[in-house]
């Protein structure tokens, strides 16, 4: 099978990269596990500001609604970070203060939403409290219904961040329904926004004629002097994909983009030159809260995103997202590495 | 007697000071525990898990040896939910000399262990996992034993019998009447608070901790502190013990235990300035996993869930740089007889599985020091939980169709798990099974007040995610139970802290996946 280009990880960069090629009619196709950081996605995007018009365009084709404001979010344990840009789901508050009182609603027997935590955090920012909990009807007219009987006097609710699946109108209706201020506040992972908001660029990207190949991997390359030629797909096996260019947005360690062994970090499909330093014990921080060394690790790239082999750039190759590890600081880090790093390389792709 | 008054206060909660309490309560005794930071956090903790069945020490130290294998036959009676009888197997490989293997067997059957010769291609049918190489093979009554499981129900039994427990409680200094010692000096170190009791024996229970205790109290035990480095696979490759057919030496056992499997030892000596933060270092990972895959290759390719250290109490002998030398036996001093110290025993050297005949020993030295006469009778009484030797059965007594986690609740609290048939089923930590009503009865009943402690008991966050999916839920218990949410906040960072301990120095693979996946969670996700 030959594609104009062919991305290896469904992710954010991934996902991205082969919207816009596609916009700019290319043919592409995006071979992915199924699972990427998308799933563990907290609402905010981080190191972005405000949205290029470029990705705003993106997401309303998408129908992803994202909206842009400096201030502060609040997260699943009840503290309270900085966010500017982030999903139709979370709210970005001017201060911490943000109601003066709050009902926390959760599901009877769910365990992965921290209703004591959360009402300890508003505490500390001077929102009084009350826990509450409902049986996890069907319908969500009977939860609004449900959450707004409970209501007291209290000008917020704050509910679990699990509504709406495949677009975000239950989202909407319990903002319009629940006469208070309603509040998301992520659970434990997966993200249920996150999982959607990547199903929503999933559905875009092949509805612009992309070819997306779920639950399949990239298991090896065919590369001769500096140029790959196709890559082999375990599910493909001999039908290799062939294309003028690829992409590798295959993520960090997690979604195993770098693979550690105990005497070296290596990129498994190319066999690309990764920056880590070769004594083991410098990998790490001892200390959990720290940032680890390893985070950092990524694959090494030129000046239009080509990694290399040996020293050598491999020209028709592209490297986006968390596979870069902090290599280009330019990007940023999180979901803004992964947008600047896909347009960077899209930019470079399409260059005359 | 006043509130403070006992007849004997043990120091150390772990299994030898657990196994004293348990028969200081058993004869009658009011007894008081009191451990500095949690039952089992020393070397009861940090090692195999191993029910010896003494032939590793036949040869060089029958004494030991002995001890272990009489103490084998009672543990499998009276702590059935606690062990696993696994059987193991010494082998030899061919650079090993097979012309051992009669000295050791010899030995084995001298010091009353039952040890068979069997054929290679026998051993190598038993044990799929074992180098096919081996030229050898013997096989022994070895066993597995889970410690917390073992310290917890002896901590209880001693509750259910009378017995008092101070956790978090450390001794500032003794009380003395002369030459006696009549109470101890303590604060507790969560409040601050001191408060002093009083006996006429105090028993040093401390492990490696015992020299600076018996120090505090101005007599001498001569302590050797060796530092034994331990690797926690996450797959159960084998299902007998495998051990190398010599000489003991580093990292030559294999014991397989619940869904895991763990390779040890190395034997360093330390100062005691290291025994309360002993890390493991590359080089010792690395001999681990290369000693590790001449036992059962498939080590070499199998995910390391943890790397971990103990410090053995071992009583110096001599000048022996490694410790290997130095008996297992057990060291039951009266400083009234050895320094004219009255009112104080020190019990140490032994091993987790002689933990009871040491309770025994320190005992009979306690009721003969203040006139009472009772003989043991640990012997012959399970712990609680132990009094049905099969899990399925107590899990078929107690549920209709126990389900998964039911069925490990049984393995974990053996018969104790009918107090739990009535609670809040939902699975907090899926890797171990354990439900919320476990958790719950662990901080109510067995006096757990962290994560940490909440772990030993339940084995919460010990499995593949490392408490990845379970910290957080198990905190929102714990907050609930203490009503105080900042303090079970910082309480998850240090659990979570402790995990990053034990998976940093084999931070590679899956490892550091799921190192990283966690890191970025409790960072980025949860807002930690």
């Amino acid at each position: 099978m030959r594609f104009d280009c062919v991305i290896t990880g469904g992710g954010l960069a991934g996902l991205i990269a082969g919207i816009s090629l596609q916009k700019e009619g290319r043919s592409t196709a995006i071979v992915s596990t199924g699972q990427n950081a998308m799933h563990f996605f907290s609402g905010t995007f981080e190191s972005v500001k405000e949205a290029p018009a470029r990705l705003a365009e993106i997401f309303e084709a998408a129908g992803i609604k994202v909206h842009y404001s400096a201030g502060v979010r609040l997260m699943p344990m009840g503290t309270f970070r900085e966010a500017e840009l982030a999903l139709g789901d979370v709210d970005i508050f001017p201060s911490e203060r943000f109601a003066s009182k709050a009902l926390i609603v959760s599901f009877r027997g769910e365990q992965g939403f921290f209703t004591g935590f959360l009402a300890d955090g508003l505490e500390k920012a001077g929102i009084a409290c009350r826990l509450a909990a409902i049986d996890r009807s069907s319908g969500i007219k009977k939860i609004a219904a449900a959450v707004s009987g409970l209501l007291d006097g209290e000008d917020a609710v704050v509910l679990p961040q699990v509504f709406g699946q495949k677009d975000s109108a239950d989202v909407e209706y319990l903002r319009e329904a629940i006469p208070a201020k309603v509040v998301f506040a992520g659970t434990q992972p997966p993200s249920v926004p996150g999982i959607r908001t990547q199903m929503q660029l999933k559905d875009y990207y092949i509805s612009l004629g992309g070819t997306f190949l779920q639950g399949d991997e990239v298991t090896g390359a065919h590369v001769h002097d500096g140029v790959v030629h196709s890559v082999v797909t375990r599910n493909l096996d001999s039908h290799y994909l062939e294309a003028d260019c690829f992409v590798l947005a295959s993520g960090g360690f997690f979604s195993k983009g770098l693979l550690a062994t105990p005497t070296s970090v290596v990129e498994p499909v190319f066999g690309l030159d990764v920056d880590y330093p070769a004594d083991r014990s410098e990998w790490y921080d001892p200390s959990f809260a720290a940032d680890q060394p390893y985070m950092r690790f990524g694959v090494k790239t030129d000046v239009a995103l080509h990694p290399m082999i040996a020293g050598e750039s491999v020209r028709n190759l592209y490297v986006a997202g968390s596979i870069l590890g902090a290599t280009r600081p330019e990007f940023g880090t999180g979901a803004g590495l992964a947008i600047r790093s896909a347009f960077a390389v899209v930019d470079s792709i399409l260059k005359p | 007697m006043k509130q403070n008054e006992f007849d004997v206060i043990i120091l150390g909660g772990g299994i030898t000071g657990a196994g004293t309490h348990r028969d200081c309560c058993l004869r009658g005794l009011r007894s008081l525990l009191i451990e500095k930071k949690d039952i089992a956090t020393g070397a009861t903790g940090r090692n195999h898990g191993l029910l010896h069945s003494g032939a590793r020490y036949a040869v060089n130290d029958p004494e030991s040896a002995e001890e272990c294998i009489r103490e084998n036959m009672i543990l499998r009676r009276i702590a059935a939910h606690c062990v696993e009888e696994t059987d193991g197997l010494f082998i030899t490989l061919p650079d090993d000399d097979l012309g051992y293997q009669k000295t050791f067997v010899d030995a084995c059957r001298k010091a009353g262990i039952d040890a068979q010769i069997i054929d290679p291609e026998l051993a190598r049918r038993l044990e799929p996992s074992v180098n096919p190489a081996l030229i050898g093979a013997v096989k022994v009554p070895d066993g597995a034993v889970d410690p917390f499981r073992l310290c917890a129900a002896n901590m209880l039994d001693a509750q259910l019998h009378g017995g008092q427990v101070r956790l978090g409680t450390e001794v500032t200094g003794f009380i003395r009447e002369g030459d006696r010692i009549v109470g101890v000096h303590t604060v507790d170190r969560r409040t601050g608070e001191n408060a002093d009791y009083y006996a006429p024996v105090t028993v040093n229970a401390g492990g490696i901790w015992g020299h600076g205790i018996a120090a505090m109290a101005g007599v001498e035990v001569g302590m050797y502190p060796a530092k034994g480095a331990l690797l926690i696979f996450a797959h159960r490759v084998n299902n007998y013990v495998i051990n190398r057919c010599r000489k003991p030496s580093n990292a030559d056992i294999l014991v397989p235990g619940d869904t895991v499997c763990i390779i040890g030892t190395t034997s360093t000596r330390i100062p005691f300035e290291e025994c309360d933060d002993v890390a493991v270092t590359p080089d010792e990972v690395d001999l681990l996993i290369t000693e590790g895959a001449q036992l059962a290759p498939a080590l070499s390719s199998t995910r390391i869930l943890r790397a971990y250290a103990g410090v053995r109490p071992l009583v110096s002998a001599d000048n022996d740089p490694t410790g290997r030398s130095i008996s297992r036996g057990i060291v039951c001093l009266d400083h009234a007889q050895r320094d004219g110290l009255e009112g104080f025993v020190t019990i140490t050297g032994g091993k987790l599985m002689t933990y009871r005949l040491m309770a025994e020993q320190a005992t009979d030295a306690v009721c003969r020091m203040i006139g009472v006469y009772k003989a043991s009778y640990t012997e012959n009484t399970p712990i609680p939980g132990s009094q049905v030797k099969s899990y399925e059965e107590v899990a078929g007594k107690i549920w209709e169709k126990p389900s998964a986690a039911q069925k490990s609740a049984a393995s974990r609290m053996g018969t104790r798990a009918a107090d739990i048939s009535e609670g809040d089923a939902s699975v907090i930590c899926e890797c171990e099974e354990v439900s919320a009503a476990e958790l719950k009865l662990a901080i109510d009943r067995l006096s757990a007040s962290t994560l940490t402690d909440l772990r030993r008991r339940t084995r919460v966050g010990m499995g593949t995610c490392q408490g990845q999916f379970c910290a957080c839920r198990a905190a929102g218990l714990l907050a609930e139970a203490h009503g105080c949410v900042e303090k079970e906040r910082r309480d998850l960072a240090d659990f979570l802290q402790e995990r990053w301990k034990g998976n940093f120095p084999i931070g590679w693979g899956d490892t550091l996946r799921e190192a990283e996946f966690t890191q970025w969670t409790y960072k980025h996700v949860l807002g930690l």
